[in-house]
C-alpha cells in the first residue's frame, strides 16, 4: 500500500514482516534483517534488494532511515536484506588489521547469496549509501546476479573519502595526520589506521581505499542504475552520465535529506522522505521492467565476464552467533541470540550468554544512549556484552520502543529518546531474562539517556541490584521537554561561563543570556544547599535526587557513576544530590581524555575496565573510585 | 564574497542544519568551543572545496587541524595566494 502521508515512511518494524538472522561470509558470521516482500498472495519476487550501509557514525545516525528504506523496498515487492559488515554492528568481530574493503566486499556478495537462498530471487538490486555505494559498485562488477544499483550520495573517490575522514579525525583529536599518496604507499610510509568518531579503518584498508576511483570505471556494472545525489553538494551527475554512456539505463536525481539522515546526531536525525519515495517509485518501475524478458545478451555477456569470480561459500544461516574462542578457549560457548522481548510493540534485543552461566553471576541490561541503537555509541555495548559474557555474565542489549530496531508504541513518535513507557519495556526485559536465563542479579547500564532510564527504573522499584550510569546529563524529565532543554548542563559548566565572560567583554555575546546563566547558577547552588539542609532535617522535598539515591541504596541497590572529565553531568549530580552522594555510597569514576560518547579508544578502554571491575568485584575488593567532590574540585 | 565571509557563511549554515548553537565567530575563538563538532567540520571543509575550489587539507605532508577560527581562515587565505 502506498503511504498516504510522508510520516508513514517512518520505520515500523514488526515480527510479522521482519526477521533477524545470521549468515556466513566465508568463516565470518554476519547479523542482518530480512524484510519480507509485501503482499502474501503476490507472485514470487523476481528481484530482491540488499542494503549496503554507510560506514561508521554515518551508519549510526542513519540506522532507522535505513530500516525505512528497507521497508519501502519490501512494500514495493522486493524482499530486502540489510546487514552489518564484518566487525561492525552486531556481526562477529574481525582482526582489526584486516583489509576491511576486501572483507566487506565479500560480505556484500554473501548477503546477495543469502537473500537469494532465503527468498528465491534470481536477481538482486544493491542499494548503497555513501561508502556502501562504493562497495555495491565493486560487487556489482563481480556478481552477474546483481543487475540493478541504487547509489545514494555515492563515494566515488576513495582518496577524497579518506580525506573527509581525516578531517573528522583531526578535528576531534587535534592529531597530525599524514595523507596516503601513491608514492608513500609504495614505500610503505605514511599509511596509518584511522579512528573516526569511534570507528576504525585499518591501515591496509586505507591503503586499498586510497587507490579506488569509481569515475575511472570503463565497463557498466549493471543494467539499471539510479543515482540519488545530495542536493546540498551534488557531485555524482557526471558519474551517472558515464554509466549511461557505458550502456546502463541510468537515472539521476538530486534530493535533500542526506545531511539530516546521516550527518545529524541520531536523536535529531530525520528520515529522508523524498529519497525513500524516489527509491520506491524507481523500484516499482524496475519491477515492471524485470518482469519482461530480460536482455538475454547483456546478461549472458556479464555472466561470462564474471565466471571467474568466486563468491564466498554460503552455509546455512544459523539462528545463533557463536563467538570465536580466544587462545585460552575462554569464550568457548559464548553465543548471541536476537530476541523479541515483546511483540506489541516489537521490543528487540540481543542476548549474549555464556554456555554455562554461574548462578551467582550478574546479568546486565544495556540501555540506548540517546537514539543510538542497541550496539551503543561506537559499538561500546557490543564490546561490553561480549567481554562480560566471557566472564560468565548474561547480557541483554536492547532497543526501547521507538528506537533502534524496535517498533513504535501506538500513538507515539519514532526516535523518542525519553519515551514515557520506557519503564514498561524495562520491566518486560528484566522479566524476560529471569524467565529465559534464570538470572538473579540484574545490573542496568546506560550512557546519557540510558543512564536516566536506569535511574528511573531503580526508583520505580524494578528488581535491580546495581546501576551503572555513564555521563548522565539529566536526572528529571517530563513530557514536553525537548532535547535542547538539557542545556541546564550548560549552566553548570564552568568552562563555558569563563568563555562567555571573555566574549562578553569583547562585546561578542548575548548579554541577556550571560545574565541568565549567572543568575541561574547561584540559584542552583543555593537550591543545592537548601536541599542538603532539608535532608539533614529529614524533610523530603519533591524531585530530590539525594533522597532518591539514598532510598535506592537503602534497598540494597549499588550505584556507580562514570563521567568523562569534561562532561557536565558530574557537577549537575553534585548540585542536585549534594552530600547524599557520600551517604548512599555511590561510586564515581572520572575518566580523562574522553568525550561524551567515549569515541576515542583509550578512554573507552578505561571506561570498559572500570565498569567490568564494578560489575564483577565483590564489595571487599572494589577498587578506589573518586568521590564527586574530589572529582569536581579538580576542574 | 571574500574567503572569510564564505567560511563564516558555511559555519552558520552547517550549525543550522546540525541544530547546533554556533557561538559568535571571532579570530581567537577556539574551534572546539565554536559549537560545531568534528562531523560538522568535515561538512564545512567539503562545502568550502566546492565553494572556493580547493581543500587545504589535501596535501602531501603532515596536516594539523587549526586551533582557532582565525587559524582556520588564515589556512584558506594563505592557500589561495
Amino acid at each position: 500500500m502506498r503511504p498516504t502521508a510522508p510520516d508513514e515512511w517512518e520505520f515500523r518494524p514488526s515480527a510479522l514482516t521482519e526477521e533477524p538472522l545470521y549468515f556466513r561470509a566465508a568463516d565470518r558470521q554476519l547479523f542482518g534483517w530480512l524484510h519480507r516482500a509485501g503482499g502474501a498472495a503476490a507472485a514470487p519476487a523476481a528481484m530482491g534488494v540488499v542494503i549496503c550501509k554507510p560506514f561508521g557514525y554515518e551508519a549510526t545516525c542513519a540506522h532507522r532511515s535505513l530500516g525505512a528504506f528497507a521497508q519501502a523496498a519490501a512494500a514495493a515487492g522486493f524482499p530486502t536484506l540489510r546487514f552489518d559488515y564484518s566487525g561492525t554492528g552486531d556481526s562477529a568481530a574481525v582482526d582489526p588489521r584486516a583489509d576491511q574493503l576486501a572483507l566487506w566486499t565479500q560480505d556484500v556478495l554473501a548477503a546477495v547469496r543469502e537473500l537469494q537462498r532465503r527468498s528465491g530471487v534470481p536477481r538482486v538490486c544493491l542499494l548503497g549509501f555513501r561508502f556502501g555505494s562504493l562497495l555495491a559498485t565493486l560487487v556489482a562488477r563481480q556478481c552477474p546476479d546483481v543487475t540493478a544499483l541504487i547509489a545514494v550520495a555515492p563515494v566515488l573517490s576513495g582518496r577524497r573519502y579518506l580525506r573527509e575522514l581525516r578531517v573528522i579525525q583531526m578535528a576531534a583529536t587535534k592529531a597530525v595526520v599524514v595523507a596516503p599518496r601513491p608514492g608513500n604507499l609504495e614505500e610503505g610510509k605514511g599509511i596509518a589506521a584511522l579512528e573516526v568518531s569511534g570507528f576504525s579503518i585499518s591501515a591496509s584498508s586505507t591503503a586499498a581505499l586510497s587507490q579506488l576511483d569509481l569515475t575511472a570505471i570503463d565497463a557498466c556494472p549493471v543494467e539499471h542504475v539510479l543515482v540519488i545525489d545530495r542536493s546540498d553538494l551534488p557531485g555524482a551527475r557526471m558519474w551517472s552520465d558515464k554509466l549511461g554512456q557505458l550502456g546502463a539505463q541510468a537515472e539521476y536525481v538530486a534530493l535533500p535529506g542526506i545531511v539530516e539522515m546521516m550527518w545529524t546526531a541520531p536523536h535529531f536525525a530525520k528520515i529522508p522522505h523524498a529519497m525513500i519515495s524516489a527509491v520506491r517509485s524507481w523500484l516499482e518501475r524496475l519491477a515492471r521492467r524485470v518482469a519482461e524478458p530480460a536482455s538475454a545478451a547483456a546478461t549472458a555477456a556479464k555472466r561470462a565476464g564474471a565466471a571467474a569470480v568466486a563468491a564466498p561459500a554460503v552455509a546455512s544461516a544459523a539462528p545463533v552467533l557463536r563467538l570465536d574462542s580466544d587462545e585460552n578457549g575462554a569464550t568457548e560457548g559464548v553465543t548471541e541470540r536476537p530476541v523479541f522481548i515483546s511483540t506489541e510493540p516489537l521490543v528487540f534485543g540481543i542476548v549474549t550468554a555464556p554456555a554455562r552461566a554461574c548462578p551467582d553471576a550478574p546479568a546486565a541490561i544495556l540501555l540506548n544512549d540517546g537514539a543510538t541503537s542497541h550496539i551503543g555509541a561506537n559499538g561500546l555495548y557490543v564490546s561490553l556484552a561480549r567481554q562480560w559474557a566471557r566472564s560468565g555474565c548474561t547480557v541483554l542489549r536492547m532497543d526501547l520502543a521507538g528506537l533502534g530496531d524496535s517498533g513504535i508504541r501506538r500513538g507515539r513518535p519514532g526516535n523518542e529518546v525519553f519515551p514515557p513507557a520506557a519503564l514498561d519495556d524495562l520491566r518486560e526485559a528484566i522479566e524476560y531474562l529471569r524467565r529465559h536465563y534464570a538470572v538473579q542479579q540484574v545490573t542496568l547500564v546506560g550512557l546519557c539517556a540510558g543512564a536516566y532510564h536506569a535511574l528511573r527504573a531503580a526508583l520505580a522499584a524494578l528488581p535491580i541490584n546495581r546501576l551503572m550510569m555513564i555521563n548522565p546529563q539529566v536526572f528529571y524529565w517530563k513530557e514536553g521537554m525537548s532535547i535542547n532543554d538539557l542545556q541546564l548542563a550548560d549552566i553548570v559548566r564552568k568552562r563555558a561561563l569563563s568563555s562567555y565572560w571573555q566574549r562578553l567583554l569583547a562585546g561578542q555575546v548575548n548579554v541577556w543570556k550571560v545574565a541568565r546563566i549567572y543568575l541561574r547558577r547561584p540559584w542552583l547552588s543555593l537550591q543545592s544547599t537548601l536541599r542538603d539542609g532539608a535532608r539533614r532535617l529529614r524533610i523530603r522535598l519533591p524531585h530530590d535526587l539525594g533522597w532518591e539515591l539514598e532510598d535506592m541504596a537503602a534497598r540494597g541497590v549499588q550505584i556507580v557513576f562514570a563521567f568523562s572529565r569534561e562532561d557536565t553531568g558530574i557537577e549537575l549530580l553534585r548540585l542536585q544530590a549534594g552530600a547524599a552522594i557520600k551517604r548512599c555510597g555511590a561510586r564515581i569514576y572520572v575518566i580523562d581524555g574522553a568525550d561524551h560518547i567515549f569515541s576515542q579508544s583509550a578512554p573507552r578502554q578505561e571506561l570498559e575496565r572500570v565498569l567490568s571491575v564494578e560489575l564483577f568485584a565483590t564489595p571487599a575488593v572494589r577498587p578506589a573510585a573518586v568521590t564527586a567532590a574530589a572529582a569536581t574540585s579538580t576542574q | 564574497m571574500s574567503i572569510r565571509a564564505t567560511i563564516k557563511s558555511q559555519f552558520e549554515q552547517v550549525a543550522r542544519e546540525q541544530q547546533r548553537r554556533l557561538v559568535p565567530l571571532s579570530d581567537d575563538l577556539k574551534l572546539l568551543d565554536s559549537g560545531l563538532d568534528s562531523l560538522s567540520f568535515a561538512l564545512v571543509v567539503a562545502r568550502l572545496e566546492d565553494a572556493i575550489g580547493f581543500d587545504p587539507f589535501d596535501t602531501d605532508g603532515p596536516v594539523q587541524f587549526p586551533v582557532t577560527f582565525g587559524d582556520f581562515v588564515r589556512l584558506y587565505e594563505n592557500q589561495s595566494k
